[in-house]
C-alpha cells in the first residue's frame, strides 16, 4: 500500500505536526531542523518526545538523520498501555503530556502513563493547570470516564524530580463540539503550592490573590497544596495556579511560577492578574487550548462542530494550515459582531478509533 | 489599551478565513496585519512580539523559536489590572455582576 509522505521543513511546531501524523497514519519527513543554528539539529527534548511517541504506538519507525537535521516518521498504531518516561530537565512534562493527551484517546489500551521530570515551569502547560483546566476540556468531547492526572511528587526546575500518573480511557468517536455561550463566571479556583522554600509562600501569595479577587464573586477557594519531603523534588520553587469557572462550563485559567527576587506577594498578584485579562479577553477556550479544542473538532463526528474564541495565536493559525495539509478539513472563521472574538466552526472528519479492541 | 481596542476593531474585518488558506503571510505576519500596513506596523509588531525572544524579521525560520504552549506575559497588559476603573469594568463578566447593558449604562 502506498504512503503519503507529508514534507516539512524547520524544527518549529514539531509537536503537533507529529501528532497529525500518527492520527492519519501519514508518513512525515522534517529537514532542516535547526541546519543553520551553530548548534545543529534535534535538541535532547525532542529526541526524548520522539522516543516517548515510540513507546506509546506500536510499530512506529522513526529514522534521524546522523547530523540530527532531518527525521522521518512512519507511524504506526497508537497503543497504550501502562508506560513509564523520564523527561529531560530542559523542558517540563507539559511539554510531552501535551501531545499525548491528544493521542490517548484513540490508543488501543487505556493509556498509563508515568512521567518523571519538571512539573511546572513558565513554557508549558503546568501539572496543576493540565489536571484542571485540560482535562475538563476533553470532557467536552465526550472523554470523562477514568480521565485523571496524579501529581505525585512535585519538581520545580532545574532539577526536577517531579513525578505524575495520565490515565486516559480510550473512545470511539468524539461528539461534536457546540460550545458559543461564554456565560459568566460563577467560581473561582486555585492552588497554590511551594517545595523546598518556606511553606508560608503559599498562604502569602493566596492572600495576595484574594486581596484582588473577594470583590467578585464569593465563591473562591484557594487552596495551599503541600507536598513533603521526598515528595517536593529536588530544587525550590512556588507558583500560583487559577481558574475561573463559568455557568456554561468555561474555564479560564492563568499561572505565575516563582521568580528569583520577586517576592511571593508579587507572584500572586501576577497570575491574578493575568486571570483577569483572560477573563477580560472572553470566548470559550483560552489562547492555550486553542489548538486541543480545534483538533479534537476535526476529529468529531460527521456533523458541524462551532467554538467561539479568541483570534488564533500565531500557533494556532499554522496547526490549522498543517490539519488542512493532513485531514483536508478547513475551519470557517467569522467575526462576532459587537466583540473581537471569532465563530470556528468546522465539519468533523468522524475520525473512529480503529485501534480499539473489540467487545 | 489603546492598542488593543484598535487591534480587536482590526480583527473584526480580517477576513480570518481566507488569510489562513489562501495565503503565503506567515502566521506572524497575519496577527501583525502586515498586509495593509507593511511600514509603520513593523516596529509595533517587534514590540508586541518581543517580550521572550527576538525574532529576526527576515529570518524567522533560523530563530531559536520554542515550541511552547504559554504565551510571554505581557507587562504592559498586566499594569492596566493595578486601577481600579479597569478592575470594575469586568464586573458585569460574573454572575453576581448584574446585566450588561445595566452595568455599561
Amino acid at each position: 500500500m502506498a504512503h503519503t509522505l507529508v514534507n516539512f521543513s524547520g524544527h518549529q511546531h514539531l509537536r503537533h505536526r507529529l501528532v497529525l501524523a500518527i492520527l492519519t497514519g501519514k508518513h512525515i519527513r522534517i529537514d532542516k531542523i535547526r541546519s543553520e543554528d551553530k548548534n545543529p539539529g534535534l535538541r535532547d527534548f525532542e529526541i526524548s518526545l520522539l522516543r516517548l511517541l515510540e513507546k506509546i504506538t506500536n510499530g512506529t519507525i522513526i529514522e534521524i538523520s546522523v547530523t540530527g537535521t532531518s527525521i522521518l516518521l512512519k507511524p504506526g498504531i497508537i497503543f497504550g498501555g501502562a508506560l513509564q518516561h523520564d523527561c529531560p530537565k530542559s523542558r517540563s512534562i507539559g511539554y510531552f503530556l501535551e501531545p499525548i493527551i491528544m493521542l490517548a484517546p484513540f490508543a488501543k489500551r487505556p493509556v498509563q502513563l508515568t512521567l518523571k521530570g519538571i512539573t511546572t515551569d513558565d513554557h508549558d502547560l503546568s501539572a496543576d493547570l493540565l489536571r484542571t483546566v485540560t482535562l475538563p476540556h476533553l470532557q467536552l468531547f465526550g472523554i470523562s470516564n477514568g480521565l485523571e492526572l496524579r501529581i505525585k511528587k512535585r519538581g520545580a526546575p532545574p532539577e526536577g524530580g517531579g513525578e505524575v500518573q495520565f490515565l486516559c480511557p480510550i473512545v470511539k468517536q468524539l461528539k461534536t463540539l457546540n460550545f458559543v455561550d461564554p456565560g459568566k463566571v460563577k467560581r473561582i479556583r486555585g492552588i497554590a503550592h511551594a517545595v523546598r522554600v518556606n511553606p508560608q509562600f503559599s498562604n502569602r501569595m493566596i492572600e495576595a490573590s484574594r486581596s484582588i479577587l473577594n470583590r467578585y464573586i464569593p465563591d473562591i477557594y484557594l487552596y495551599s497544596d503541600v507536598y513533603k519531603g521526598d515528595e517536593s523534588g529536588k530544587s525550590p520553587g512556588y507558583a500560583l495556579s487559577l481558574l475561573a469557572e463559568s455557568t456554561t462550563s468555561v474555564i479560564h485559567c492563568a499561572e505565575a511560577v516563582s521568580e528569583p527576587g520577586v517576592a511571593p506577594e508579587d507572584i500572586g498578584l501576577k497570575a491574578t492578574r493575568q486571570l483577569l485579562a483572560e477573563v477580560n479577553k472572553g470566548g470559550c477556550v483560552d489562547r492555550k487550548h486553542q489548538t486541543l479544542v480545534l483538533m479534537f473538532m476535526v476529529l468529531g463526528s460527521e456533523d458541524v462542530g462551532r467554538c467561539r474564541m479568541g483570534e488564533p495565536t500565531p500557533r494556532t493559525i499554522q496547526f490549522l494550515r498543517d490539519v488542512q495539509t493532513f485531514f483536508g478539513t478547513s475551519f470557517k472563521i467569522v467575526a462576532l459582531p459587537g466583540c473581537s472574538q471569532l465563530l470556528y466552526s468546522c465539519y468533523g472528519t468522524g475520525y473512529v478509533n480503529a485501534n480499539r479492541t473489540l467487545a | 489599551a489603546q492598542k488593543s481596542t484598535s487591534l480587536s476593531r482590526k480583527a473584526w474585518l480580517k477576513d480570518w478565513t481566507k488569510l489562513i488558506y489562501s495565503t503565503n503571510l506567515t502566521p506572524e505576519e497575519i496577527i501583525g496585519d502586515k498586509r495593509e500596513e507593511d511600514q509603520e506596523e513593523d516596529d509595533k509588531m517587534e514590540m508586541d512580539e518581543d517580550d521572550f525572544f527576538k525574532i529576526k524579521k527576515t529570518s524567522s525560520d533560523n530563530a531559536e523559536e520554542l515550541d511552547m504552549s504559554n504565551d510571554p506575559v505581557d507587562p504592559e497588559e498586566l499594569k492596566k489590572w493595578e486601577d481600579e476603573d479597569m478592575l470594575e469594568s469586568i464586573r458585569h463578566l460574573f454572575i453576581t455582576g448584574g446585566d450588561v447593558d445595566a452595568e455599561q449604562g
